[in-house]
């Protein structure tokens, strides 16, 4: 394969409205039909987080569900040396930060297009990724590098899903190790909160937001609305309902209304039913 | 004074909103008409506050009273209402009918004289008309000449007007002059001969007249001796109605007394055409011939007795016309020994006379009391009689129960009106009736909808069916069954001589299994007048429906009495050679029979061998001649190759392995937490997996070895191994303050007990385990069970989060709801399901035969096993107006009608799983359904433990697969009964499982080699592949762990669904399945502006400063073939629509 050259025959990179460059893409040399592939250089205005350096961040569209990382650093080194490889199923801020899981405990990778997120060591080789000529296609699996799909694929994932059980009982442990190691450290920070609004020497408190036996507003959503409910059923307690001659009245009015109101609901299914034909027997 | 007058004006004032209401009423229905055009939704009312609130008028209280106390609910009665308008004649048709009617006495007035010829000379009619008689045997005497009629009368139910749709027979009595007949022409047949040799005379005239339509010869009820001359009149309204003409004679022209049942009317020399050497024999009575000719002196009577009962009724004709919509539903009503509508209106006029119901009921407690009534009595041993003080020379009950099976005789007191009503019949009716009452005394059942709108044909009602074809045969079962005498009563008709007797041994054979044997009533014969009588062997085969004692009717063994007891010989000569005598381990020494049958499939068949061997010893019938329908579509869910086996004894297997670990896993310790409960959430494990998994036994041989566990991996290049499934098994494990408060730890947690629950059962019984974080796979009898440890409080920590406020909120979410409803719900419904099938022995098997049939519909992924098993339980137990189901098969056809009938739009279906809802329940579930109905899944199926939300049916089907599921199910239970029934021709069951594939845009193949089910596929491979199992003994534990759940086509389909879900549907049958079907997304082949969150798949087309994209089909049928490398043979794209 000899891109460079073929870059220069070739004619203008296929640029589209909305600011993306078209890259084609295709399986294997002998593929009859090719993808599409949309890049851009990644342009976010809130986001200033470290995985995808502004300049040197190159976001691709409509990546095929056989193109793993791996796979997409490789299609993508020719336009420079790639230092790393982020997909995703949708675009987006990048992942949550939280304790490193290993990967039997991360969530199963998603299997359809994803969009990619291609960090380069240099900003040049982005601008060279959105100059690509639009008819030189990107060629995913090639002799050198084969990409297994389907049946072979299916026997390594199996093959690959086995972990031995003590090496599966370390990860547990130094994850709970960590996970200890956490709760201890919140619970001395709300200890030494907690301290902070002892007495100091002079007897003087530090007053901060409520503290423990004080009746303090309720922290839940639950425990709001039980108060809520409260107050309502003390209220309709308090109320008589058949003590004046027109509660005694109205209740009687609300029971003929009552069966008015199913007299007519019954009408009305029936005249839904008549519509549908539900009254003929056979 | 003042006071007065402001009520006076009052009143006044009242009436406009009166009036306007009623207008109203009376806009309503031309609206709902108008809307019939456009969408049928129901909205809720919204009644004005003023409508709500008017003070009411008298007449309204007391509609409104009578509507709430007289019913369950005042929408019964208004259904009522609206049923017996759709079946009442119009006003246009009636007069039609008049017209019609005058048309034809005015013909019938001006029949021409005929010379007076022998009976049997039939010269003088043309050769275009034949007589509507068998003449066997040949020669009568007498004398015989066509005269015009003494009279042309209505009779029957049009002129008491009790006449109904569809099918309205108007019956016309011609009087045949007194000069034709002679007084003794009731002997050996003469005067029946004479009535339809007057009836073919009628024809001939009236062939001549263009004012007639077609005319046709048929015979009322069956009996061949009184054919009646069919007229339709002419023009397009042909069919709407037909005058049926009887001829009779002059109203006491033969002494009643001379139709006793008692006596002879047809004589053994005539009828043998032998001199019979002149014995000292006896003529035997002839009752039944007597009562046909007795029934046609009588009905002009009856109609007078009919008119004066129903003029003092005043809703005799509705009462009536119910009880025929009934009877109807039931086919009870016409063909050979029916309660027809006649008998329908007598039992009325009984019932009236004798004040059981008084005349101001309404039609609904008319219905309502005549079914409580013949619940409550058995005709067959108390017999009733209309008549109020018969004379003398009339027979007493006792005479008539001697001669007749069922006993109801008619005012004159001389004739059964019921005589040829067999007893099977009459014990079908009463069946039915309190069947009927017991549904209408539930109020969770829809007692209108059960009784009178749902028909019960015989193959969904019965449990078994069978037929007895070529019913020539029947004649010699008659010269065994030594039947010379009925034969002769019969007038030859050896179908209806043979019947009872066929039905008694059956009875008596079948006994304690049954609890019901009955028989379709053969339909009356209908031929054209220029063709001669069919032959009595030309009638449709005679079918018979067993509803069977569940406990009982598979029982091998047939115990009888002990070998010294009289009846000993009694059980042999019912059961002859069979009958064998026996030591039972009780020590007693019995006659005994048994049938060899060894798995529950055959098992379910010992009715037909008791059958077949019973007809074939009593009666002569040859096995050949019975067509047994009991369980001609199990076929599709037999598995075992040597022994037939419809999979109960498999899933028995597997529930006892699975007991088997549970009890291992509650005494397992060393546990840091005890377990609190273990359940098992798969099918198989409450007998409804439709293949249940074998045990098996690995070829080492055949597969690779994963390097650090040793376990088998699939070998590249080899066949797909043999799909092993994984049996979920959710073990609860004791609430403690250790368990962290946070997900992420809990699954951390859950795994290391999964670790340790592996060590655990490794150590104490040497099982092969392999712990993952979700779940523990247990390799055990040559079964793999998923053991997934479960903690109560993981949905609550799941759906617990603290906003931005510090507020702790609850909120559900997908997350909480997919693990709730693995480890609660699912469970939970399995043992409810478990409980079921302890309770209903086939209820697994109706389940496995609808899913089967999902499965090759290519709907399993719109109806889960989930939902069909829940469709399948409301079958069981709601059964209304049928008896919970007692066969695979037709609790299958239930199935389907279930699907093609139910109105899923207008109702929930409740499925009251250990009957846990009241009615109050019931009306809140409606209520909620009603009012919220966009919002909820289109197939609403409701649970005690889920009220408004259709958990199960939340995800799927939607609008568009459910119409396709209903359209395909209503045509394959049609094709299917059509099967079941026509015993003319062989049939292929498995049609029904065939699905129609030309409607799917693109279907992918699949290479067999690579499709591990392949052997449970509908139509069975022509090759099959090596998948490394070896037979022979199944190891009890060890053994290195087999590939499990490893399924190349279900893998490739998930992959599917995720990367082309938004554009595509992908079909596939799960078991055995060689095809993928793909239905592209109408809707995403539009092209729409290109956005960044919508690019998945799509290719561009810029037209100047506009970006568009669609599908980019051609990439995407080679990405088909690119994902499944290796299982894919072909993509075959059907469709050229898309590819632009």
């Amino acid at each position: 394969m000899a891109p460079s050259k073929k870059k220069h025959a070739s004619s203008k990179p296929c640029i589209i409205p909305g600011g993306f460059t078209v890259l084609s893409l295709q399986f294997s040399p002998d593929s009859a039909a090719q993808h599409q592939l949309f890049v851009k250089e990644h342009k976010v205005r809130a986001e200033k987080s470290s995985g995808r350096p502004l300049d040197r961040t190159l976001f691709v569209l409509n990546v095929p569900p056989y193109c793993s990382e791996a796979v997409v650093k490789k299609l993508f080194s020719q336009f420079g040396s790639v230092q790393s490889v982020e997909l995703r199923d949708h675009p987006g801020s990048s992942k949550e930060s939280g304790p490193k899981l290993s990967k039997f405990f991360r969530a199963a990778d998603k299997k359809g297009f994803n969009v990619g997120y291609i960090v380069f060591q240099s900003s040049a080789s982005v601008s060279a990724a959105k100059s690509h000529p639009h008819d030189v296609p990107l060629v995913v699996c090639t002799e050198l590098h084969p990409v297994r799909t389907g049946v072979q694929k299916w026997i390594q994932e199996y093959t690959q899903s086995f972990v031995q059980p003590d090496k599966l009982q370390q990860i547990v442990d130094s994850f709970m190790e960590g996970y200890d190691k956490r709760k201890e450290e919140e619970a001395e920070r709300q200890r030494k909160e907690a301290e902070q609004q002892q007495e100091d020497e002079e007897g003087w408190v530090k007053v901060t937001r409520g503290h423990k036996g004080a009746k303090a507003r309720p922290h839940t959503e639950a425990a709001n609305q039980r108060t809520l409910q409260k107050e309502m059923r003390k209220k309709k307690r308090k109320e008589l309902m058949n003590f004046y001659t027109w509660q005694h009245r109205n209740t009687q009015k609300e029971h003929i209304a009552d069966l008015r109101k199913k007299f007519e609901e019954d009408k009305q299914k029936i005249a839904l039913l008549r519509v549908q034909r539900k009254f003929r027997p056979y | 004074m003042k006071k007065k007058q402001a009520v006076a004006e009052d009143k006044v004032e009242m009436i406009p909103p009166e009036s306007s209401q009623e207008e109203q009423g009376g806009e309503a229905p031309v609206k709902a008409k108008r809307s019939k055009t456009e969408e049928v939704v129901y909205h809720p009312v919204k009644l004005s506050r003023s409508d709500l609130y008017r003070p009411p008028t008298a007449e309204e209280l007391s509609q409104l009273k009578e509507a709430e106390s007289l019913f369950h609910c005042s929408l019964l009665k208004m259904q009522m209402e609206e049923l017996l308008k759709e079946i009442a004649l119009s006003e246009r048709r009636k007069q039609h009918i008049d017209s019609f009617i005058q048309t034809v006495t005015n013909l019938l007035q001006t029949v021409p004289e005929s010379p007076e010829v022998e009976v049997s000379d039939l010269s003088w009619l043309s050769g275009a008309v034949k007589v509507p008689f068998l003449l066997v045997p040949k020669t009568t005497k007498g004398k015989f000449h066509m005269a015009p009629p003494a009279s042309v009368d209505l009779i029957g139910s049009y002129p008491l007007g009790t006449c109904t749709k569809p099918r309205i027979m108007v019956d016309l009595a011609v009087t045949i002059p007194a000069d034709v007949l002679h007084p003794k022409d009731v002997i050996n047949q003469r005067y029946p001969r004479k009535r339809a040799l007057y009836l073919a005379g009628l024809a001939q005239y009236l062939t001549s007249s263009s004012d007639i339509g077609t005319m046709r010869y048929s015979c009322l009820h069956g009996n061949r001796l009184r054919p009646v001359l069919l007229l339709t009149p002419p023009g397009k309204d042909s069919s709407s109605f037909s005058i049926r003409v009887h001829a009779c004679p002059p109203p006491g022209f033969f002494r009643p007394s001379r139709f006793h049942p008692q006596r002879n009317n047809i004589r053994i020399e005539w009828y043998t055409e032998l001199q019979a050497s002149k014995s000292e024999r006896i003529d035997p009575p002839t009752p039944h011939y007597n009562s046909s000719v007795l029934g046609d002196l009588l009905p002009r009577a009856h109609l007078q007795f009919l008119c004066a009962i129903s003029s003092q009724c005043s809703s005799f004709a509705n009462g009536v016309a119910l009880l025929k919509v009934w009877l109807r539903q039931r086919e009870l009503e016409q063909g050979t020994g029916c309660f027809s509508g006649f008998l329908a209106s007598m039992l009325l006029a009984y019932l009236l006379t004798t004040h059981r119901i008084s005349n101001t009921m309404t039609a609904y407690q008319l219905l309502r009391n005549s079914l409580n009534f013949l619940a409550s009595t058995d005709l067959t041993v108390n017999g009733i009689s209309l008549a109020r003080d018969p004379d003398f020379t009339a027979p007493s009950l006792a005479e008539f129960h001697s001669a007749f099976q069922v006993v109801f005789v008619d005012p004159s007191g001389h004739l059964n009106l019921c005589a040829d009503m067999t007893a099977c019949t009459y014990k079908q009716l009463q069946h039915e009736a309190s069947v009927s009452m017991q549904f209408w005394d539930n109020p969770t059942v829809d007692g209108f909808h059960s009784l009178l709108m749902t028909p019960k044909p015989m193959m969904r009602t019965s449990d078994h069916v069978f037929q007895l074809c070529e019913l020539v045969k029947l004649q010699s079962s008659c010269k065994k069954l030594n039947l010379l005498s009925e034969l002769m009563d019969h007038s030859g008709n050896y179908i209806h001589t043979v019947l009872p007797f066929i039905l008694s041994l059956l009875q008596q054979g079948l006994g304690q299994r049954i609890r019901l044997l009955t028989h379709s009533l053969s339909p009356d014969p209908e031929w054209s007048v220029e063709s001669d009588a069919p032959k009595h062997r030309d009638q449709p085969p005679l079918s018979f429906g067993l509803l069977l004692e569940p406990e009982l009717a598979a029982s091998v063994l047939e115990r009888g009495p002990p070998a010294d007891s009289p009846k000993a010989s009694e059980f042999r000569q019912l059961w002859g050679s069979r009958s064998e005598l026996r030591r039972f381990q009780d020590s007693t020494i019995t006659e005994a029979v048994v049938w060899d049958a060894k798995t529950m499939c055959q098992k379910r068949l010992i009715p037909r061998q008791i059958i077949t061997h019973l007809l074939q010893l009593h009666a002569d019938i040859p096995e050949s001649c019975v067509r047994y329908v009991g369980s001609m579509v199990d076929d599709v869910i037999k598995t075992g190759n040597e022994v037939h086996s419809t999979g109960e004894e498999e899933s028995l297997l597997v529930v006892q392995s699975y007991d088997d670990l549970s009890r291992k896993l509650w005494r397992l310790e060393g546990l840091p937490l005890s377990i609190t409960a273990v359940q098992g959430a798969h099918p198989a494990l409450r007998y409804t997996q439709v293949f249940p998994p074998l045990p098996m036994k690995p070829d080492y041989s055949f597969f690779d070895r994963e390097k650090t566990t040793r376990s088998l991996v699939p070998k590249e290049g080899k066949p797909c191994p043999a799909y092993v499934t994984p049996i979920k098994v959710i073990c609860h494990m004791e609430g403690s303050g250790k368990w962290p408060h946070n997900a992420l730890a809990i699954r951390h947690i859950r795994t290391a007990f999964h670790i340790r629950l592996g060590e655990l059962l490794k150590k104490n019984h040497n099982y092969t385990c392999r712990p993952c974080p979700t779940h523990l796979d247990v390799w055990k009898d040559g079964l793999v069970f998923r053991i997934q440890v479960a903690y109560h409080r993981e949905p609550q920590v799941l759906r617990e989060s603290v906003n931005a406020e510090g507020l702790l909120v609850v909120r559900d979410n997908e997350e909480v709801q997919a693990l709730e409803m693995a480890t609660i719900h699912k469970p939970l419904l399995t043992s409810t399901l478990h409980g079921l099938q302890q309770q209903h022995p086939c209820f697994g098997a109706v389940c496995r035969l609808a899913k089967r049939w999902l499965g090759a519909q290519l709907f399993s992924e719109h109806i889960t096993e989930d939902t069909a098993d829940l469709l399948v339980a409301s079958l069981f137990l709601h059964p209304a107006p049928f008896t919970p189901p007692g066969s695979p098969q037709v609790g299958f056809l239930r199935f389907l009608h279930l699907l093609s009938s139910f109105d899923w739009r207008n109702n929930p279906l409740i499925v009251n799983l250990n009957s846990q809802l009241t009615a109050a329940d019931y009306t809140e579930i409606k209520n909620t359904f009603m009012g919220s109905r966009e919002s909820l899944p289109v197939m609403f199926i409701a649970t005690p433990k889920d009220k408004t939300l259709s958990m199960w049916t939340k995800q799927a089907p939607t609008v568009q697969i459910l119409q396709r599921v209903v359209v395909v199910a209503a045509e394959c239970l049609k094709l299917l009964e059509h099967q079941l029934m026509d015993s003319s021709q062989i049939h292929d069951i498995r049609v029904i499982m065939r699905p129609p594939l030309d409607a799917y845009d693109v279907l992918i193949h699949l290479n067999p080699k690579q499709v591990p089910l392949l052997s449970q596929a509908v139509d069975p491979p022509t090759v099959t592949f090596s998948r490394g199992v070896m037979t022979g003994g199944v190891g009890k534990s060890g053994g290195a762990l087999p590939v499990i759940d490893y399924n190349p086509v279900s893998l490739y389909l998930e992959e599917l669904r995720e990367a082309f879900g938004d554009l595509a549907l992908f079909f596939c049958d799960p078991y055995g399945g060689t095809v993928i079907a793909v239905l592209w997304k109408p809707k995403a082949f539009i092209p729409v502006p290109f956005k960044t969150s919508q690019a998945s798949a799509r290719s561009i087309e810029v037209t100047g400063e506009e970006v568009n994209t669609v599908p980019n089909v051609k990439a995407i049928l080679e990405d088909f073939q690119i994902m499944g490398e290796g299982l894919v043979k072909s993509v075959e794209a059907r469709t050229e629509k898309w590819s632009f």
